[in-house]
């Protein structure tokens, strides 16, 4: 059974179609590259995946249930899918530890000393360990987007959702994120990722889909869609980024 | 930072210690007065700006009511073998007090008008006062009938019947106010060149303060009978009382009243040093002061709680829900402060025998005035927080009060805070409207130490120094907290 299973999916704001029917599957510990061209809508279709967007038509199921669905309790199923932002939102008024012990807290009942020991054992991963006492605005963008991916991975999520990570990077904060999104797609984490970083779609993703005008145009193996794209807008696409 | 979780619980039982402490005084009063039992109490209303009738005088640093319209109100407790209670309050707020059933009656030097007949009985008379014409002492050859006065700019006290008598002046232009030391006050700096008095209440505003005399001219009809008015129907408290009226009446005894009252008027001397005169009265001032932040803190209190669930509903995004805050908003905000005072006060005693005590009329007024306005604050600061954050807490699987609980609402507050600190501020000097209905803050202590001292300017500014230094003191605090809370942002 896929762990995210896409059908028909359509979405619009008003007259604007902006999903024209997205049928795909996201199998365990695969990494998911989406690409394309901007207001070709892949950040509204991850947006879909937790319904941080309600959806228009269609349908997606999570491990096997309708998430979609008016009756489901979407609350329960975010808390298994970690979502990282291009604008990092970490709490402004929490410190490091706070902002990511609060979830856990809250919605797993961890007691403060498991929640604290989780959160020192992943800032210890993405090498932040010295930071736990500081506040976001002490922060370089890059280690506000380290956090952020911890707090989310705080929660033990079962799939991670990045929507352009490392847009509102500066270029020499990019590297350190990418770093720790390899790592975490090595130990075989299921990733969906929006990017326009196609050096590290080809190296990291398991598959690639380039989307266009809200459809999928083209999915394959990195060396497929790289290598051979068989559709022009693709190819199209290809040759002004890269 | 705010756990509202606990605070909640917390601020519900100071409300219900506030509402159990302040039970409704002249609710309870009424009824055991009426009630024959052991302990009986009778609870009277006045104007104690009013001598000698009624006026106040400083004993052992405290004010105390006193003046013939109270002895004779001892008297009759004493034939009743009832406690006498003593209720201030401005002179047209007597009545709706008494309709309210918050006192048993009115001892004010009331003449009983055939209007004030509509609404309240009356006992037999006790004193017939005649009118007379104060003016400054420099007039006083320029209005030797009454003839004189037509067309003449002319000062009395709102609600009185000496408003009465002015209106019926020809072309007269009436300036109703407050209190007596008010007219006087509009007399002595030329706003009106004569005013309407009670005879020996101009007497004595004429012994203690300087510049002033009676003129000549005497209203015609000007004998004002003066009675003592209870509920409408009371006849058996009516009754009572003429007994005790009848017996004063055959030693002569309300004229050996008012000549007491009269002596013990002889007029304080204020110190005429403004120190030595706050120090004088400091007594009152502190009074003021404890009811004036009691009543900001729960205002302020209740109104911070009541205005976040307000501006929650208005964003709830439910139509029915933002249509209720809107128009709570709307009506609060656009309708005076005293008016709603009145209503939650006088209006809601009348029409549905809600009777809450001065006090607790005072913070709920307060209370739901702040609200509107802290609420329209609350809504621009939950909006003003960027929407990344609640999709954040939303992503990791918050429900959508947990998430304005705990990420929207404290970044909201943060951002708002200089200007919830301007509402607290505004609430301390706007709880002085509640002088009015007799609460003793410290807005109706400067007025009594007006009253006493017959002084027209240091208690004012006495009163207005104390404001200052409190709104001052908030400010610092807030500025304070506000340090604290921007402890994320430093660098």
């Amino acid at each position: 059974m896929p762990v995210i299973a896409v059908k028909n999916l359509q979405k619009s704001f008003g007259k604007n179609n902006v999903l024209r029917g997205i049928d795909t599957e996201i199998k365990k510990g695969e990494v998911v590259v989406v690409i394309g061209p901007s207001g070709s809508g892949k950040s509204t279709f991850l947006r879909c995946l937790n319904r941080l967007e309600d959806v228009t038509g269609g349908e997606i199921l999570f491990e096997g249930q309708p998430i979609t669905d008016k009756k489901h309790n979407i609350d329960k199923t975010r808390e298994k899918m970690g979502m990282v932002f291009q604008q990092f939102n970490l709490f402004p008024h929490k410190s490091v530890l706070d902002n990511i012990t609060l979830a856990p807290i809250k919605l797993q009942g961890l007691s403060k000393v498991e929640a604290d020991k989780r959160a020192e054992a992943l800032l210890q991963s993405v090498g932040l360990a010295d930071k736990k006492n500081a506040y976001p605005a002490q922060l370089s963008g890059g280690q506000k987007q380290r956090i952020a991916i911890v707090r989310a991975l705080a929660m033990q999520p079962h799939v991670m959702l990045f929507d352009e990570p490392t847009s509102a990077l500066d270029p020499e904060m990019v590297g350190e994120v990418l770093d720790v999104m390899k790592k975490l797609a090595e130990d075989g984490m299921t990733m969906v990722i929006v990017t326009h970083e196609m050096g590290f779609a080809r190296e990291v993703g398991d598959r690639i889909v380039f989307m266009d005008g809200g459809v999928i145009v083209e999915e394959g193996t990195p060396e497929e869609v790289f290598g051979a794209p068989k559709n022009v807008r693709t190819q199209d696409f290809l040759s002004k980024v890269l | 930072m705010l756990r509202l979780k606990r605070i909640i619980p917390m601020l519900m039982a100071l409300l219900m210690l506030t509402l159990a402490l302040y039970p409704g005084h002249g609710q309870a009063n009424a009824q055991s007065a009426l009630s024959a039992d052991e302990k009986r109490t009778l609870t009277i209303g006045l104007s104690p700006d009013f001598a000698p009738y009624e006026f106040l005088m400083t004993v052992d640093g405290k004010s105390k009511v006193v003046g013939s319209d109270v002895m004779i109100a001892e008297e009759i407790a004493k034939d009743m073998g009832a406690e006498l209670v003593i209720r201030e309050m401005s002179f047209d707020s007597l009545i709706p007090a008494l309709q309210s059933g918050r006192i048993d009656m009115i001892i004010s030097g009331m003449t009983p008008t055939d209007e004030r007949r509509q609404n309240v009985d009356f006992s037999d008379l006790y004193y017939t006062s005649r009118q007379v014409i104060l003016t400054r002492s420099e007039d006083v050859d320029k209005y030797k009938t009454m003839d004189a006065l037509q067309g003449e700019q002319i000062g009395v006290q709102t609600g009185s019947i000496q408003e009465e008598i002015a209106n019926s002046i020809p072309d007269a232009q009436v300036t109703a106010v407050k209190t007596i030391s008010d007219v006087v006050s509009l007399l002595s700096s030329d706003r009106v060149n004569a005013a309407v008095f009670e005879g020996p209440v101009a007497e004595a505003q004429v012994k203690n303060r300087p510049g002033i005399a009676i003129a000549e001219a005497v209203p015609e009809d000007s004998d004002t009978p003066m009675a003592i008015a209870v509920q409408k129907g009371n006849t058996e408290l009516v009754n009572e009382i003429n007994v005790t009226l009848e017996r004063l009446r055959a030693t002569n005894a309300v004229d050996g009243f008012i000549q007491q009252a009269n002596e013990l008027n002889s007029g304080e001397t204020a110190p005429s040093n403004i120190f030595s005169f706050f120090w004088k009265y400091r007594g009152f001032y502190a009074d003021g002061v404890k009811y004036t932040l009691l009543l900001s803190a729960l205002g302020v209190l209740f109104g911070f709680l009541i205005g976040l669930l307000i501006a929650l509903l208005r964003l709830s995004g439910v139509k029915i829900l933002k249509w209720i805050a809107v128009t709570y908003i709307e009506v609060l905000r656009g309708t005076p402060m005293l008016v709603q005072l009145l209503i939650i006060h006088f209006g809601l005693a009348s029409a549905f025998d809600i009777k809450f005590s001065v006090l607790q009329s005072g913070i709920i007024t307060l209370s739901l005035n702040s609200s509107a306005y802290l609420a329209e604050i609350f809504r621009a600061g939950i909006q003003n927080v960027d929407k990344g954050q609640m999709e954040a807490a939303r992503s990791l699987g918050m429900p959508r009060g947990m998430a304005m609980r705990t990420i929207i609402i404290p970044q909201a507050i943060k951002g708002v805070l200089p200007a919830i600190g301007n509402e607290f501020v505004v609430i301390i000097k706007e709880s002085s409207i509640v002088s009015f209905i007799g609460v003793a803050d410290l807005m109706f202590q400067a007025n009594a130490v007006r009253t006493l001292t017959y002084s027209g300017l240091y208690p004012l500014v006495i009163a207005a120094g104390i404001y200052l230094v409190m709104t001052l003191i908030l400010s610092k605090l807030l500025n304070v907290l506000e340090r604290r809370l921007s402890a994320g942002d430093s660098r």
